[in-house]
């Protein structure tokens, strides 16, 4: 009995020692040594971290009713999950993603090469205007494309007046709507996110090409694009992870069925007060996109290698 | 030969659909009546005093100020020393918390609005305050100047700070005389960037402000959705201007190139 109970507080004597040295070692000390970096860690710690663990642990909470919940573990708000009313909502977040992601490389792509090779002057102004366009806030470029898409102001009206079309219809709300929207929003980020890639992409390659008697169509497509494959498929992932949180543009431009991740988190945990279930949705979302966002940077990764080779 | 005038084309294009919403909402803004048609039917400049005459455009402008002025300091007050920190001692400790402070901005905003609105509303029992948006906006985009002083660092001579020390200079005296004159700039192009980004940011402000703090775009946002009114589109109007003058004095003060990543052959 005895040398069980020293077993057992040794065992426990341990851990404790175990965790003050975890504490100690890894945030006291070396916060004694730098307390340069006390106050970032304590904001970043107490208002970024804090937040999220909390958001990890209220996740596995038990709901009694609106607004009343009890510790406790479980997996419910999880299990929900793959009911099919969530899943549908996760493919059209995912639809959207990638849709919206593919068509804004298009033309991001070939529009930041141009920009790349602009003389200085108009390309500080590009880049002004590129910023003041990043900067629309997600709310005045979906109404503004509500305005475009609509029946009395908008392009169905200038195509009826000109007699392409029968019909002036309303083109929103819907899903080709949402994918403008959604597409115009992440064109600027795109270009600003290829800019830095684009600048250092060797002149010397594209006119060597053109000396060869390579057409410019085929310098781009053989030449610039595989040089920017990895830039470019970074950036799809950025895109990718930015477009599943749009939370206006769905809402303003779509129907119902066009819901996207970001408003079933704000209708759970505003509407319908189930702060466990939106705090689960919410873990999911931040463990797809820290996985995306570590491809990215192992991308970034090989990409700065074969650079730091090449010089 | 067509394909240069099919990228002049391409080029022409591109800005004028990413112009479009400028040039609709200005459109907008100008209806004489009450209405939103587009071309604006009767020109009329009247909706702009308007925002300044009424009481709910007026505070949620004031509101949307005080968190862009204040969120924006504090995201540089926690930039400037986790870069300092990451340049000058290189140590896995500031490593890490550079990447916590890369972490909030890499993740779609509405899961910081849901963890500080938890925080916030669960925890602390304290919701729907001006200060908890200004402290989300100020974590949420200290990406941008943190990435943007971290430039500025890199450029400077580390030969510099070396003869500077010989000739017997304290760290302080480093500091203030070399590292701070140099990183000036770079720290007011990030506060330029967090401050428009937060004039313009939804979710945030909309989740945490609990229909108690309520900002231009939230306000934006409802009145659209209880009718229309020109109003509206002046607000937009007034803030799209808003970017435009503090990117171009970003431009005009600061190298924007270099600042957004671009190399320069001659360096």
């Amino acid at each position: 009995m005895t040398v069980a109970g020293t077993i057992v507080s040794d065992d426990a004597a341990q851990r404790r020692g175990l965790i003050q040295r975890v504490f100690v070692g890894g945030i006291v000390d070396p916060l004694r040594r730098y307390p340069l970096g006390l106050y970032p860690t304590i904001m970043l710690g107490v208002f970024f971290f804090v937040p999220f663990l909390i958001m990890i642990d209220i996740s596995f909470w038990h709901r009694v009713e609106s607004r009343t919940y009890e510790r406790a573990f479980e997996l419910t708000h999880y299990a929900r999950f793959f009911s099919p009313l969530f899943t549908a909502h996760l493919w059209v977040s995912i639809e959207f993603s990638a849709l919206s992601s593919a068509f804004c490389l298009v033309v991001a792509v070939p529009f930041t090469f141009f920009l790349s090779r602009f003389r200085r002057k108009p390309q500080v102004v590009a880049l002004v205007f590129v910023l003041c366009v990043l900067s629309l806030s997600e709310v005045i470029i979906a109404y503004s494309w509500s305005v475009l898409l609509s029946r009395v102001a908008g392009i169905p009206k200038l195509l009826f007046d000109i007699g392409l079309l029968d019909s002036p219809d309303s083109w929103f709300p819907g899903f080709w709507a949402v994918l403008c929207g959604l597409t115009y929003f992440n064109v600027p980020l795109a270009i600003l996110v290829l800019y830095p890639q684009s600048t250092r992409l060797d002149r010397e390659l594209t006119e060597a090409a053109q000396t060869l008697g390579a057409s410019p169509l085929i310098t781009f497509w053989t030449v610039v694009i595989p040089l920017l494959w990895k830039a470019i498929l970074a950036c799809f992932i950025l895109l990718f992870v930015f477009t599943m949180g749009a939370f206006v543009t769905p809402l303003w431009l779509g129907e119902p069925e066009n819901t996207m991740y970001a408003q079933l988190i704000a209708n759970q945990m505003l509407s319908r007060n189930n702060a466990p279930f939106a705090a689960a949705l919410g873990v999911f979302l931040v463990i797809v996109t820290l996985a995306l966002v570590a491809i990215t940077f192992w991308l970034g990764k090989e990409r700065s290698a074969v650079a730091g080779g090449r010089r | 030969m067509i394909v240069a005038i099919c990228k002049r084309i391409f080029i022409v294009a591109m800005f004028v659909i990413l112009s479009a919403p400028l040039f609709i909402v200005a459109g907008v803004s100008l209806n004489a009546k009450k209405l939103m048609f587009f071309p604006p039917r009767g020109l009329s400049l009247k909706w702009y005093p308007e925002v300044f005459e009424k009481t709910v455009w007026l505070d949620a402008l004031t509101t949307s100020l005080t968190i862009a002025i204040f969120g924006a300091a504090l995201a540089v007050s926690i930039a400037l020393p986790t870069s300092y920190f990451l340049w000058r001692y290189r140590v896995t400790y500031a490593k890490v918390l550079f990447g916590l402070g890369l972490v909030p901005f890499s993740l779609p905003p509405v899961i910081t609005a849901l963890g500080m609105l938890i925080f916030w509303s669960q925890w602390i029992g304290y919701a729907g305050r001006i200060e908890n948006i200004v402290i989300a906006h100020g974590v949420f985009l200290v990406t941008l100047p943190m990435v943007m002083i971290s430039l500025g660092l890199e450029s400077i001579d580390r030969e510099l700070l070396e003869a500077a020390e010989t000739m017997g200079a304290g760290r302080r005296k480093v500091f203030s005389t070399i590292i701070l004159p140099m990183v000036v700039p770079y720290m007011f192009a990030g506060y330029a960037f967090v401050f428009v980004v937060s004039m313009n940011e939804y979710i945030i402000s909309f989740f945490l402000g609990q229909s108690a703090t309520i900002t231009l775009p939230v306000q934006i946002l409802a009145s659209l959705r209880s009718g229309y009114s020109p109003v509206t589109a002046s607000v937009a109007v007034m803030f799209i201007l808003l970017a435009v003058v503090v990117f171009s004095l970003v431009a005009r003060f600061s190298d924007l190139p270099k600042l957004l990543g671009a190399w320069s052959p001659k360096e």
